[in-house]
């Protein structure tokens, strides 16, 4: 008697082997028989039509509070994940001492864009250690989570203050070497760091204060705990910095016997040499030895805003950073003040916003006047005889801020030269971050939109190499010894899936977070069914009460 | 022991000791030039750290710092 028998399937098993007709049978959590398997079941799922893979793996989220409320991390789990990493780019919320956490949770609010009341009305913070986290989200996980440990949060344990001011003494790395073998211990899968990442007050992180030394110190406990994996997000916007970053990542990983990893790594057709000279290198460093894995997302950079509040959009403009940071009471006042805004709009340069803000159009679905929506605002700027930031601004105002923008590709958008890229034998697909930067844009449906763009639009893989690339590759690189294929034995994470329709819903904006908070999600699309550890998970369009995901490491 | 690859040649880099500065950075990596030179040219060399950052200057230790200009 099996629990579950999923029938009359398509098996694309995640080794790369081509697709055949079968069943899956499940048992006890594990897959029992593949192929010409019959038999009772207590459930059974007609996959007749479709596709039956293991669940998909996502190697670079930051679901870390999320997970504290929603144990299947939505809607994550409905577009096939079954197994997430959270933790990555040095920040996790563990280990974090009770006096620490405005500080972790600053930072976070600045990757993350979580509203405040994430982190004061939706859980209680009963741990300061990794094993607590990891208890405290363990209670009604439905996806499996494979977490990093965060080295800014390490170095703020051990150094305080000082973590984001100097270098660490002998003393303090030996403590810093301690600390990260009792969260390996706890569950971690290792450790991640950050060479670019700023804190809410525009401060470097504290893993960025690190000398080598201490990586280097980290990466031999790595090395001890059996090949752990290190991540880290390089300065992704300059090639000879990610190149620097690959070399350096390489010798950790022949030092000490580690995998490493670095994303983001977007392609550019403003600067088409770059992405092809980082993947040059790691195929150099790969072939000295060195695991130096890039990952790459599947989706185009696209970016919404309002001005109701702060905007990666914005980053590079720190008057308008610093006006939209403020109170509502205190922006509206500096909105309305022409001095500010005439400065503002100066900074925009002599066209007034229009290379940079003239192609953003009105998204709709908010307080957007109906005669603007899907319009530019270059052309709406025209029609209002002003320059485009000016009318942004007027245009937010007049309409109580609740006027989103969206800014469209704005790179990594040529599906022609990233198909190749993501077909690489030596490319990990990953980058998502997932439940990061979450009102600017969805960072769900990604596996989605690499089968129905880069499979059945463009032809860069096959079904089964894409399907490959997200189930054992990335199990293999991580060291998930039980995930990633349908095999005997193996945990039974599957997910069911139409592959002539399998995609990515419509961007839209909800407001689902603690304290109503917003956020833009994106729908499945073609997902029938993603089971995890056996139990259904999500099936029909809905979620079921399946609380089986797990610590995985 | 890794495989005997070579390596195609990239822009040399260094990382700052604890407590250096520009001044001292440049006298490490440029000591055949004057001071004011030596720290130009450094500068010059890395805008990631000298130009663009906030502040300008902030030496960090897992700063990549370049001692070569962009091969050509």
């Amino acid at each position: 008697m099996f629990d579950v028998l999923i029938t009359g399937g398509r098996i694309v098993d995640g080794t790369g082997a081509t697709a055949r007709h079968g069943n899956v049978a499940i048992r006890g959590g594990r897959i029992a028989a593949v192929g010409d398997v019959t038999g009772e079941a207590a459930r059974t799922i007609d996959a007749a039509g479709k596709v039956v893979a293991p669940g998909f793996i996502d190697p670079h989220t930051h679901f870390d509070v999320q997970l504290l409320w929603d144990g299947a991390a939505r809607p994550a789990l409905e577009h096939g994940l079954t197994t997430i990493v959270p933790g990555n780019c040095s920040l996790s919320l563990a280990p974090l001492k009770a006096a620490d956490r405005s500080r972790v949770v600053g930072m976070f609010q600045q990757i993350e864009e979580m509203p405040p009341e994430a982190f004061t009305e939706a859980f209680e913070w009963c741990w300061e250690d990794f094993a607590g986290y990891r208890e405290a989200v363990a209670r009604h996980l439905s996806i499996n989570v494979a977490p990093l440990v965060g080295h800014s949060v390490i170095r703020l344990w051990v150094m305080g203050e000082a973590a984001q001011q100097r270098a660490a003494t002998s003393d303090e790395i030996a403590a810093m070497q301690d600390l990260l073998r009792a969260c390996l211990d706890a569950g971690a899968v290792g450790l991640s760091t950050s060479f670019v990442d700023i804190d809410e007050n525009g401060r470097p992180v504290p893993s960025r204060f690190a000398q080598f030394a201490e990586l280097d110190a980290l990466c031999a406990v790595l090395g001890e705990w059996g090949g752990r994996m290190l991540q880290c997000v390089p300065e992704f916007y300059a090639v000879d910095l990610t190149i620097a970053r690959i070399d350096q990542l390489a010798e950790l990983s022949l030092r000490h016997g580690i995998p490493t990893t670095f994303s983001p790594l977007f392609d550019s057709t403003q600067a088409p040499d770059n992405a092809p000279r980082a993947i040059a290198r790691v195929e150099e460093q790969f072939a000295r030895g060195a695991r130096v894995w890039p990952q790459m997302q599947t989706r185009p950079i696209d970016i919404s805003f309002s001005l109701l509040r702060p905007s990666l959009f914005f980053a590079r403009l720190p008057r308008w950073v610093r006006v939209l940071r403020q109170p509502l009471e205190a922006r509206l006042a500096s909105l309305t003040d022409p001095e500010t805004v005439e400065r503002m709009v100066a900074d925009l340069g002599p066209d007034g916003g229009e290379r940079m803000m003239g192609g953003l159009v009105v998204r709709g679905g908010d307080a957007a006047p109906q005669a603007y929506v899907g319009r530019t605002l270059s052309e709406i700027a025209r029609e209002r005889s002003q320059l485009p930031a000016r009318a942004l601004i007027d245009i937010s105002l007049e309409n109580g801020l609740d006027v989103a923008f969206l800014s469209a590709a704005q790179g990594h958008e040529s599906t022609e030269r990233i198909g190749p890229m993501l077909a690489h034998p030596l490319m990990h697909i990953g980058a998502s971050d997932g439940g990061a930067h979450i009102a600017s844009f969805a960072t769900y449906g990604d596996t989605g939109y690499l089968f129905s763009e880069f499979v059945r639009k463009a032809g860069a893989l096959t079904l089964e190499q894409a399907v490959r690339k997200i189930t054992s590759e990335t199990a293999d690189i991580w060291g998930l010894k039980d995930r990633g294929r349908l095999q005997p034995g193996k945990a039974a994470d599957v997910v069911v899936f139409d592959d002539r329709t399998i995609g990515r819903g419509e961007e839209r904006a909800v407001f689902d977070l603690p304290g109503e908070g917003m956020r833009y999600v994106r729908d499945a699309v073609g997902i029938d069914a993603v089971l995890v550890n056996g139990e259904v998970a999500w099936a029909g369009g809905r979620y079921a009460d399946a609380r089986s995901g797990v610590f995985c490491n | 022991m890794a495989p005997a690859v070579r390596l195609s040649r990239q822009r040399r880099f260094i990382t700052p000791e604890p407590g250096e500065t520009l001044e001292t950075l440049a006298a490490r990596v440029l000591p055949d030039l004057s001071a004011n030179e030596a720290a130009e040219k450094l500068a010059s060399w890395n805008l990631h750290i000298f130009l663009l950052r906030k502040p300008a200057g902030l030496l960090l230790g897992s700063d990549v710092v370049f001692i070569e200009p962009p091969l050509g």
